[in-house]
């Protein structure tokens, strides 16, 4: 079992509902464990009906929360990029580059970049606090996106600083270099020593590793199919299979055991065609999602953790 | 012997007058390191030149360090007679 788990998943298919009762069942298993939300929707302070917001929050014995606001995030570094561009540049100047650091922070790369900052951030942080951290992400293709990444960065940055120590060295060599240390050499450098961290804990197969939420259908065992073989690509192990929404056995009608025959042979498709050392199968239940259908369904997960 | 040696001190005074060497070479430097710093800029702020980089968003912290050469820099990007003149000043074709 991993230390920090993603839940990936066609959209639909109830990756939040099953990441929060799988975090729930870890916390009554008695391990120390952070649910972490990347939707802006923010559909976990609905499931508890409380606002939880982007401080970790307690929520039940063993149990935290946070919410990461992709907006917000980015808001935040941009405006303390604003701030020490003010105190250097003449108004005039600062008109001009407000308006492109204000679209920055709507544009929908920033929001991207600013949530796998702070997945980056707390991976880091809060890796020795917690026995279990359990991430509901975006899908599929998101979530790739966002594992490949460091390695899109890591190449960026080492580029630019490569760059900048031949300029310094090239300017020393005419004395036209007076500062001893250079500030951009040491933001590049502390970007890509967090950036080294997390992806150390991230290719770590201990680590780190993936549960696929899917439904007993057609289209998301195509795609469930398709993101293991590319998170095989990033070595990226998927251990955990949760097949949610299974239909009840005692169907009466012809529409709903032609419906319940196609299941099975979908679960068997599933079991056979997609290797993970759990699967975990998950009820259709009557009930809205509320806390209450959360913590029965977290029983379905304790059972077998 | 001190005529002698006046006269290669004098020699050399000579050549660095006619060839300049110190100061072509202090301008090569001088031109080697804005190439690479150009590049630099291309790197973090090539979005501004309209070239979409998926990087755009980390480079921002690094703004308020190169803020002051990033006006002339993307003036001097998107203004081709600049740059075919700024080459060419580097062939340097006077003897």
């Amino acid at each position: 079992m991993g230390k920090i788990i993603f839940f990936g998943g066609k959209g639909g298919v109830g990756k939040t509902s099953c990441s929060t009762a799988y975090a729930i069942g870890l916390s009554q298993k008695g391990l120390k464990t952070l649910l972490v939300s990347t939707d802006p929707a923010h559909s976990i302070s609905d499931l508890f009906s409380e606002p939880i917001g982007s401080e970790v929050k307690l929520l039940s014995e063993n149990l935290y929360g946070i919410e990461i606001n992709p907006e917000e995030e980015s808001r935040l570094y941009i405006n303390k990029v604003r701030m020490d561009l003010k105190k250097i540049m003449s108004p005039i100047i600062m008109e001009d580059l407000n308006k492109q650091l204000d679209a920055a922070i709507v544009s929908p790369g920033s929001h991207e970049s600013a949530l796998f900052d702070k997945m980056v951030t707390l991976i880091i942080d809060e890796n020795e606090s917690f026995d279990r951290i359990v991430f509901d992400t975006a899908p599929t293709g998101h979530t790739v996106r966002l594992l490949s990444l460091p390695e899109l960065l890591g190449g960026w940055i080492e580029s630019l600083m490569s760059k900048r120590k031949k300029t310094i060295s090239l300017k020393n060599m005419i004395g036209r270099n007076r500062e001893e240390e250079d500030p951009i050499l040491t933001i590049l450098s502390r970007r890509k020593e967090n950036l080294e961290k997390a992806r150390r804990i991230m290719m770590d197969e201990d680590q780190l590793e993936f549960a696929f939420v899917l439904n007993a259908e057609r289209m998301p065992i195509q795609e469930t199919k398709k993101a293991v073989e590319l998170l095989r690509h990033y070595k990226i192990k998927v251990s955990t299979l949760v097949v949610n929404k299974i239909l009840p056995e005692a169907a009466e009608d012809e529409f709903w055991r032609h419906k319940k025959l196609k299941e099975r042979e979908y679960l068997k498709e599933i079991k056979e065609g997609i290797q993970a050392d759990h699967i975990f199968e998950i009820p259709l239940f009557q009930e809205d999602m509320t806390e209450n259908t959360i913590c029965h369904m977290a029983n379905f997960f304790s059972e077998k953790l | 012997m001190n005529a002698l040696k006046e006269f290669f001190i004098n020699l050399g005074l000579f050549f660095q007058g006619a060839f300049d060497m110190q100061q072509r070479s202090r301008g090569h430097i001088e031109n080697e390191a804005n190439d690479i710093m150009d590049q630099f800029m291309i790197l973090c702020f090539g979005d501004y030149l309209g070239i979409d980089l998926p990087t755009s968003y980390y480079a921002l912290e690094l703004l308020p360090y190169l803020a002051e050469d990033l006006e002339n820099w993307q003036s001097r990007m998107t203004d081709k007679k600049s740059i075919w003149e700024e080459k060419g000043a580097k062939l340097d074709m006077d003897p």
